[in-house]
């Protein structure tokens, strides 16, 4: 409790921490409330991988003089742009490659997964000057978050919430149907290409603040578990919201009470849940069908 | 019966990529006619569905639309049941409300209107009690009718469907069939079909078009479903 009203106090000095895990917590599960639905569960682990590495390359390039110098606020620039760019440019080919049914979906984002991973670390061993706190967020250390970090994070979320909102109906229409969206008259390349920059701006700004485990653990497990409970989509999607905001907030907690890193944290604490109601689930199940072959509980 | 066509085709050819199935196709889509496409398996009946809906280019050749001003026709289009991913927590009610995609644009939330059009037409697909459940959880011929619903909300001037009674049972397919018939004729519905039970087939449509060899023979019903006319498209003896 004391570390509950440590965590809520105004004065709390890492609030910024507190409230981008918040926001983190309530945005990447709806967007991957249409990874799990379009089944582009793969592309939720690779994708934070790929704007880690993005992050990496950028600052690479610019200690390397190949980049040129910005203004103020440079190295936050440049971590937005590689991230961002790497981010998108790969989801728009993966997802060009699926339409074409050509190879194998899974081995092209397990290798794309796999090699991000490996030249993020090569890219900082060969520039560590350039490091830039990149191996605090990959290790999910959500500490030094600034004003202008909570702003920003704020801002494309807040316009990625409004967008899964705004047009809901267009996205679920091709998500579900996209032969029928076809009939109907809407541009199914567009909605496609707006769900995918949605994800895109979702995972660059979470990876950016808080690292690619948070981001994927939140793209999808709060989801699986939001589809595990839920009976309409408006259920799953606002479980899924409530589940990341929640374990946002405990894990925090939790990291702070026992002086742990806050990302693996919640991460954990995630995952510790999704165990739980996985197995009530099936455990409400095998008493339904106890139930009902007439067989008496046991006591 | 006003036979005046909805869509002709001239010289329309219909394929994946550069790989034509049918070619040089010359045949034209009746006004509330209940037409059938029918043949064998990969005779392109789908190819050419989707190829008319839209959802494929043409290849080669032109689809001409005959309704006021040259205006396409509004399309009410039922895929195959198969093709829809049961992971999706939908009910029968938001399937239907679907079809009001059509015309409430993007960003706009559909309205009381369009909510009583979609329970209405739940009701003339005789689907009205469905309405709560979730779509997967529907028996075949039910999501059919869900799914004959949705294309009505889109107020379509030509109804297609893909295979309709495709996995159904004899009495289920009965239903969907005798629903069709029902809204080709009481209220001029102008019906496509691609439906390659021919049993399904008899006593409902005015028109078959059969596909076979990489081309369109179109007649009426009475005349495309004789005995020696299946024997030859299908490559039967009886």
């Amino acid at each position: 409790m004391d570390t509950i009203r440590e965590v809520l106090d105004p004065g709390f000095l890492l609030r910024n921490s507190v409230y981008i895990s918040l926001l983190v917590g309530l945005v990447c599960p709806l967007v991957g409330v249409f990874l799990v639905l379009r089944r582009l569960i793969f592309l939720g682990v690779a994708l934070p991988q790929i704007s880690s590495c993005g992050i990496a390359c950028a600052f690479a390039l610019h200690t390397w003089g190949i980049m040129p110098h910005m203004e103020t606020d440079s190295e936050h620039t440049l971590a937005f742009l590689g991230s961002t760019v790497f981010t998108l440019v790969t989801i728009l080919v993966l997802s060009a490659l699926e339409r074409r049914g050509r190879g194998l979906t899974e081995g092209r984002v397990g290798t794309v997964y796999v090699l991000a991973g490996a030249w993020s670390i090569l890219l900082l061993v060969m520039n560590p000057y350039g490091e830039h706190g990149l191996l605090e967020r990959m290790r999910g250390e959500i500490i030094a978050i600034t004003d202008g970090d909570l702003r920003l994070t704020t801002l494309v979320l807040g316009v990625v919430a409004a967008c899964l909102f705004a047009f809901r109906k267009e996205l679920l229409l091709v998500s579900f149907d996209r032969d029928t969206a076809i009939a109907l008259g809407k541009r199914v390349g567009w909605w496609d290409a707006l769900l995918f920059l949605l994800v895109g701006l979702t995972v660059s700004m979470s990876v950016l603040t808080v690292g690619p485990l948070v981001t994927f653990g939140f793209l999808l497990l709060p989801p699986l578990m939001g589809h595990l409970l839920a009976r309409t989509m408006w259920q799953f999607v606002v479980l899924s919201s409530l589940i990341g905001v929640v374990c946002a907030f405990a894990g925090f907690c939790v990291a702070l009470r026992w002086e742990l890193p806050v990302g693996p944290t919640d991460v954990a604490l995630l995952g510790a849940l999704y165990l739980v109601l996985f197995l009530l689930k099936k455990g409400a199940l095998w008493v339904g069908g106890w139930k009902a072959d007439g067989v008496a509980e046991p006591l | 019966m006003n036979t005046k066509p909805l869509v002709t085709c001239e010289g329309l050819t219909v394929g994946y990529g550069r790989r034509p199935v049918l070619r040089d196709l010359n045949l034209h889509l009746p006004g509330r006619c209940f037409t059938a496409l029918a043949g064998q398996n990969g005779s392109g009946k789908s190819t050419l569905l989707k190829t008319l809906v839209g959802i494929l280019p043409p290849l080669g050749g032109a689809m001409r639309f005959h309704l006021e001003g040259d205006r396409r026709p509004g399309l009410g289009y039922v895929p195959q049941q198969e093709s829809l991913d049961p992971r999706f927590l939908l009910s029968a009610f938001e399937i239907a409300l679907m079809g009001a995609c059509a015309r409430v644009g993007p960003g706009r939330f559909i309205g009381r209107r369009e909510r009583e059009l979609a329970q209405a037409c739940l009701e003339q697909a005789g689907a009205a009690a469905l309405a709560r459940q979730r779509f997967s959880e529907l028996s075949g011929g039910q999501k059919q009718r869900v799914l004959i619903a949705r294309a009505l909300v889109t107020q379509p001037d030509l109804l297609v469907l893909d295979e309709p009674t495709s996995g159904l049972d004899a009495a289920a397919s009965r239903h969907v069939m005798e629903l069709l018939a029902r809204l080709n004729h009481d209220h001029h519905l102008a019906i496509l079909m691609v439906n390659h039970d021919l049993a399904a087939l008899r006593g409902h449509v005015d028109e078959v078009i059969w596909l076979h060899d990489g081309q369109a023979t179109q007649g009426s019903a009475s005349d495309m479903l004789t005995r020696d006319r299946i024997e030859t498209m299908l490559g039967l003896t009886f």
